[in-house]
């Protein structure tokens, strides 16, 4: 299986579109959105914009990874009959969908760290190295949600559905959860449904950080029953999947 | 030579490779495989035949686990077909398998390789499916007969016993076909069970040492190719008469079993040529142009699966 994972990486990597989208994008779009930004604290966070807009777009790029990494290539390769061709090795049924999400978590790493970049460098965002450390991995562990969910519509939807599907989820959890702009902004009837989306329990984890706090238990939890959710429904499809081969 | 013997069966052989017992499977009101039994003997190279809709693909999908029987029992070598794969004993191309994009063949055949428990060298197994002068190449950028080689690199990365090739030879040339032949041909040299499935009936004929023929999910015919020309009727008669003839008289030669009379042409099929040919010296009439031809396996095929038809109508 080690072996797929690497050839999985190798692919990622040889995928232009896939890492500018992933990793520069996120990255670019962190200096846009922060690029005017004073030191005016963001409504009860105490955070500046730009650490508070560094955490949103680094947790995007890790879900842009991890989402697009997974769903649109399980959706090809189904339809492709590669992942049928792999059913004839003695490779288990999860692995294939295991090396999928580990390839697409190792851009997800890069795409987090050049946003860290770019904020400390051309925004001078200053934190502790504890704070530094802790934030990629909180966003990188909690990306596995998504990666889950990835694999759930990959398995779901097939053909030309598969693109507008992810694009529909993956922008609207983008921008609904608040990782575009702080969900603050939103009027009253928005910010209630944010407050429950996976998205929004991601970023609040690493504003946590940012806020020398531990993760809240609440957006824990929140995440713990999204990743169930997903991986559960992923199972599920897939199961329904290899049955109709 | 066409006379009717036992299954080729090599006298060694103790173990089943393969074995279908009364296996139905059904899509809606379709019977694809319908109690289908048959056995896959050590060391067979057996080519499965059938026009399409046959039940080839799906007979194939059964044996490698990826669909599951309605009834009946499928097993391969004494196990689930899954369990065989997982130990590495099965090695297998499918029309329907993709290939892995963005990546060269090379790291295509060397995952292969790796993901099996008694693997080959990567330069071996390109070297004998023939692709080692495209082993840096795109797998998204070759042809369709470059596509083929690879699956099958991929189906023999490791030593594997039994080996399934479906449709292996689609999209190549005749050259490319009878090269990919011997590519074949090796595999069951070394003592592996081969199991193809095709619709290039010269395939069969030239390869396969038993011949399954599949029509509408049943087991039609099972034996050598010469067996089932031989089924048929094993050989044919043409020849030319002036004049008027009689027919009747004709079509009543013995042991014939198909006749075809156009203007002055006649075609006969007879299962005993020399007793047809005699007999119909004995009606008075001069054959003119006579030949007579063993019959290729394209027409027996036909034959066959025809005479089945009439019969369900």
């Amino acid at each position: 299986m080690n072996s797929l994972i690497k050839l999985e990486l190798i692919r990622a990597l040889r995928n232009k579109k896939f890492l500018f989208f992933s990793v520069i994008y996120p990255a670019v779009l962190f200096l846009i959105i922060a690029g005017n930004a004073d030191d005016t604290k963001i409504d009860g966070t105490g955070l500046t914009l730009a650490t508070y807009m560094m955490v949103s777009m680094a947790s995007f790029g890790a879900l842009t990874a991890v989402l697009m990494g997974n769903s649109e290539r399980i959706a090809k390769e189904r339809e492709s009959g590669w992942v049928r061709q792999l059913r004839l090795t003695p490779l288990p049924g999860r692995g294939y969908v295991l090396a999928k999400t580990a390839g697409a978590a190792v851009v997800s790493l890069p795409s987090i760290v050049v946003v860290f970049l770019a904020a400390a460098v051309i925004k001078d965002v200053r934190l502790d190295a504890w704070q530094w450390l802790a934030l990629t991995g909180v966003i990188w562990a909690g990306s596995l949600v998504f990666a889950a969910l990835g694999v759930a519509i990959g398995y779901l939807a097939s053909g030309d559905a598969v693109r507008p599907i992810t694009m529909i989820v993956y922008f609207g959890l983008s921008i609904l959860g608040g990782l575009w702009m702080p969900s603050t902004t939103f009027p009253q009837f928005l910010q209630d449904i944010a407050k429950w989306l996976p998205t929004h329990a991601y970023a609040a984890l690493g504003r946590a950080v940012e806020q020398s706090q531990a993760p809240h238990t609440t957006d824990i939890a929140l995440l713990a029953v999204y990743f169930v959710l997903f991986a559960g429904g992923a199972a599920w499809l897939y199961r329904k999947d290899t049955l109709k081969a | 030579m066409d006379g009717m013997t036992t299954t080729a069966v090599p006298a060694t052989s103790t173990a089943e490779v393969v074995g279908f017992d009364q296996v139905t499977k059904t899509y809606g009101t379709v019977r694809a495989v319908d109690g289908l039994s048959l056995r896959l003997h050590p060391g067979e190279t057996v080519a499965l035949l059938g026009p399409n809709g046959a039940g080839k693909s799906t007979t194939l999908d059964l044996l490698l686990g990826l669909k599951q029987p309605d009834a009946g029992t499928v097993s391969v070598f004494g196990t689930s077909p899954r369990e065989a794969i997982v130990a590495g004993r099965v090695g297998a191309m499918l029309q329907s398998g993709g290939l892995m994009d963005d990546v060269t063949v090379a790291e295509l055949v060397r995952l292969s390789c790796s993901l099996h428990p008694r693997p080959y060298k990567a330069t071996d197994v390109m070297a004998r499916a023939g692709i080692a002068q495209i082993a840096d190449r795109k797998v998204n950028k070759l042809s369709g007969g470059q596509a083929q080689r690879v699956r099958f690199a991929l189906a023999t990365a490791g030593d594997s016993d039994l080996i399934i090739l479906d449709e292996p030879t689609t999209g190549m040339d005749v050259s490319a076909r009878q090269a990919f032949w011997s590519t074949m041909r090796e595999q069951a040299d070394q003592g592996r069970t081969v199991l193809f499935a095709t619709h290039y009936l010269e395939e069969a004929d030239a390869i396969a040492d038993r011949v399954l023929v599949l029509h509408r999910g049943r087991l039609l015919a099972d034996g050598t190719a010469a067996e089932i020309k031989a089924r048929a009727g094993a050989r044919r008669i043409a020849f030319d008469l002036e004049g008027a003839f009689d027919a009747a008289a004709l079509r009543a030669l013995p042991f014939l079993t198909g006749i075809d009379v156009s203007g002055q042409t006649v075609r006969i099929q007879s299962s005993d040529a020399d007793a047809t040919v005699h007999a119909l010296y004995g009606l008075g009439v001069y054959p003119r142009n006579l030949e007579v031809a063993g019959l290729g396996l394209e027409q027996a095929f036909v034959a066959i699966t025809e005479a089945e038809e009439a019969k369900q109508s």
